[in-house]
């Protein structure tokens, strides 16, 4: 053991002295940015999700029939299974329509059951190879071929791999491949199929399945639509129901943003209420920083005699409170992450919001900014202290103490 | 060598002013041990401190080695306090949550010292008698035995001047002696300067100059 000391084994010395008041300190900033870096990861991974949901959709408008509006939403952003169908020569109307790109159609089906041995909703959802934009680049890029047959590919949640042969209302489908996790349960839990394969599926199960569907081949559930430039997807959405009877137009963005903007104000909620808290958490260690100051004025002084500077002690000071700090934001940040994964499916499922951890960049700079975070509150709040700690004239400190 | 020219310093008490050093010039060559006595309140700590660069004169000078010691700035002055000057406390001086063989060794953490200080820092404890409590803490201590301990890190950092405010006020006559002899000795095989206010007629004697604090006035005897 060696008896030579520097300034952080002597503040953790110091520390010890009075560990009840330290845990409390502790404490508190183990409470503030615990609960800020909670809200901020949770809340973040919502938006992430809904971001990467968007991109992952890759339209800019979604026409349903009008009817079935609120079930489009929530099938959107919640991936509740839903099925509703329209005709299909609302197709060629949404094509016809002003600011249109592009526009393909998509069937949603619900199935009864999946099979006997899974215990997940899935929903089919098929789409024409021919006009499709949002799948077709995705199966170029990574699987660098189209479906033929009865191929499937599979969101992330689906607990197949590809290779796997699942049935679907008596049809057996391959999965030819699974797509990465986006979060939203749209896609997640969703299985993709042609149109053809679909209506075909539809047209055997009246003889292979126990629970035959029917979907009609001039059937369709959705519209997909890309906007020209120079359309914003609202516009394009109004133009839309304005020219087409019986149809809802949701602009994927609005739906999306509505929620974002949601959740950014939730946000800015809580960032204010941990402001105030994080203000009261300042002064309490500046004040327990005053009281440890005035306790020790005369160590201090000591100190002072057998040669510390004043920098020595102003370091002294402010280790003592930034050890404290750093503490409790590490404290804070395991405290948060694990009743944030504890609680997460909880609020998720009161909430019916998709949910995506951010990348491994961004989770890094949340925990970097946490960390910084509490280094400020410790290094803020003994500051005042500090320094009144460094400028005491050393005979004086020595004698008051007394 | 430490010339100390018209050194004042006045406290205001109750709107009252009180001169505690008042007007103290005396001199004191280089290895030379000197003693103050005189009532308490006479201002003999104040003195130790002004000499100590603990706290600014109202006017006057101190200067060691031909340096005024309030020209320096407070980096320099402390530094200087941390390689020439040590004190040893008329009351309890060391820091509670250290322990003996740390506590000798704080004046070190202020400034570069050589790696084997650890082994002086021993050495001085066993001088003291202490080897036994080495890694005690001082309430673990008595009184006599804590004052024991500030006498050996009043040598840690080999230092030119000595300043002891009543350095055996609670130790019991054997170590009285014992200690003064430790004094003797680095003075005389290490050239220390000391200041010595005491109480003890005794050891003011074995001085070899001699001084009496009345009121803040110093006169030699
Ligand atoms: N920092 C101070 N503030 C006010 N009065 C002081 C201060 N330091 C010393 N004094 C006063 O100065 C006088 C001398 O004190 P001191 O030097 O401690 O005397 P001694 O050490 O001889 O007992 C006392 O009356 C004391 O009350
Ligand atoms: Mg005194």
């Amino acid at each position: 053991m060696s008896a030579r000391l520097n300034i952080i084994s002597f503040a953790l010395k110091n520390l010890k002295r009075k560990i009840i008041r330290t845990l409390l300190l502790l404490l508190a900033v183990t409470v503030v940015t615990g609960t800020l870096f909670s809200a901020t990861l949770f809340i973040s991974s919502m938006q992430n999700a809904l971001k990467i949901g968007t991109y992952r959709l890759g339209a800019d408008v979604l026409v349903v029939p009008e009817k079935y509006a609120s079930e489009a939403r929530s099938a959107l952003l919640a991936g509740e299974p839903t099925s509703f169908y329209m005709d299909k020569s609302i197709l060629e109307r949404v094509k016809k329509v002003e600011g249109v790109k592009r526009a393909s159609p998509q069937l949603f089906v619900k199935p009864s059951s999946f099979t006997c041995c899974y215990n997940v909703d899935v929903f089919l959802v098929a789409f024409d190879p021919e006009t499709d934009f949002t799948i077709t680049p995705w199966l170029t890029k990574n699987l660098k071929k189209s479906l033929v047959g009865n191929e499937i590919i599979t969101g992330r949640e689906v607990p197949v791999v590809p290779g796997d042969t699942i049935p679907f209302f008596g049809t057996a489908f391959k999965v030819a491949g699974t797509m990465e996790p986006t979060g939203m349960k749209f896609f997640d839990h969703s299985v993709f199929m042609t149109m053809d394969a679909a209506y075909k599926m539809a047209e055997d199960s009246k003889t292979k399945s126990m629970q035959p569907i029917s979907i009609e081949k001039d059937k369709i559930s959705a519209v997909l639509v890309q906007v020209q430039e120079g359309f914003t997807p609202d516009r394009a959405a109004i133009r839309i129901e304005h020219d087409i009877d019986g149809v809802k137009a949701i602009a994927s963005d609005e739906v999306i943003s509505t929620v974002r903007k949601q959740l950014g104000g939730l946000l800015k909620g809580i960032l204010a209420v941990s402001a105030v808290v994080w203000v009261l958490a300042l002064l309490m260690i500046g004040f327990a920083f005053s009281m440890i100051v005035n306790e020790r004025q005369r160590e201090l002084g000591l100190l002072r005699s057998m040669g510390a500077k004043k920098g020595h002690i102003f370091r002294l000071i402010i280790a003592e409170a930034v050890i404290i700090s750093v503490s409790g934001g590490i404290v804070g940040l395991i405290a948060g992450s694990t009743l944030l994964f504890t609680f997460k499916g909880l609020i998720l499922h009161s909430l019916k919001l998709p949910y995506l951890m951010p990348s491994a960049t961004v989770l890094i700079e949340l925990v970097a900014g946490a960390i910084f975070f509490s280094l400020l509150t410790g290094l803020l709040s003994s500051l005042m202290p500090a320094i009144s700690a460094s400028k005491m004239e050393p005979y004086e400190a020595i004698r008051k103490g007394e | 060598m430490i010339e100390v020219k018209d050194l004042t310093k006045t406290y205001t008490i109750d709107g009252q002013a009180l001169k505690a050093v008042d007007k103290v010039s005396f001199a004191v060559g280089k290895g030379e041990m000197v003693s103050i006595i005189g009532h308490s309140g006479s201002g003999k700590t104040t003195l130790l401190s002004l000499i100590g660069g603990l706290t600014k004169p109202d006017s006057g000078q101190v200067m060691i080695d031909g340096i005024n010691l309030w020209s320096m700035n407070d980096d320099c002055l402390s530094e200087f306090r941390n390689k020439k000057i040590n004190f040893i406390y008329q009351f309890s001086s060391l820091i509670p949550t250290l322990t003996t063989i740390e506590n000798v060794m704080l004046p070190t953490a202020f400034g570069n010292y050589s790696e084997d200080i650890e082994g002086y820092a021993r050495e001085l404890i066993r001088v003291v008698g202490l080897e036994d409590k080495m890694n005690s803490y001082p309430s673990h201590l008595s009184g006599g035995q804590q004052r024991r301990v500030a006498i050996a890190r009043a040598f840690i950092n080999s230092p030119e001047i000595v300043l002891a405010d009543e350095p055996t006020g609670d130790l019991d006559e054997d170590t009285e002696k014992e200690v003064i002899q430790l004094f003797h000795r680095m003075n005389e095989e290490k050239g220390i300067t000391f200041i010595v206010v005491t109480h003890n007629k005794e050891i003011a004697n074995q001085a070899k100059k001699q001084f009496k604090m009345t009121n803040g006035i110093l006169s030699a005897i």
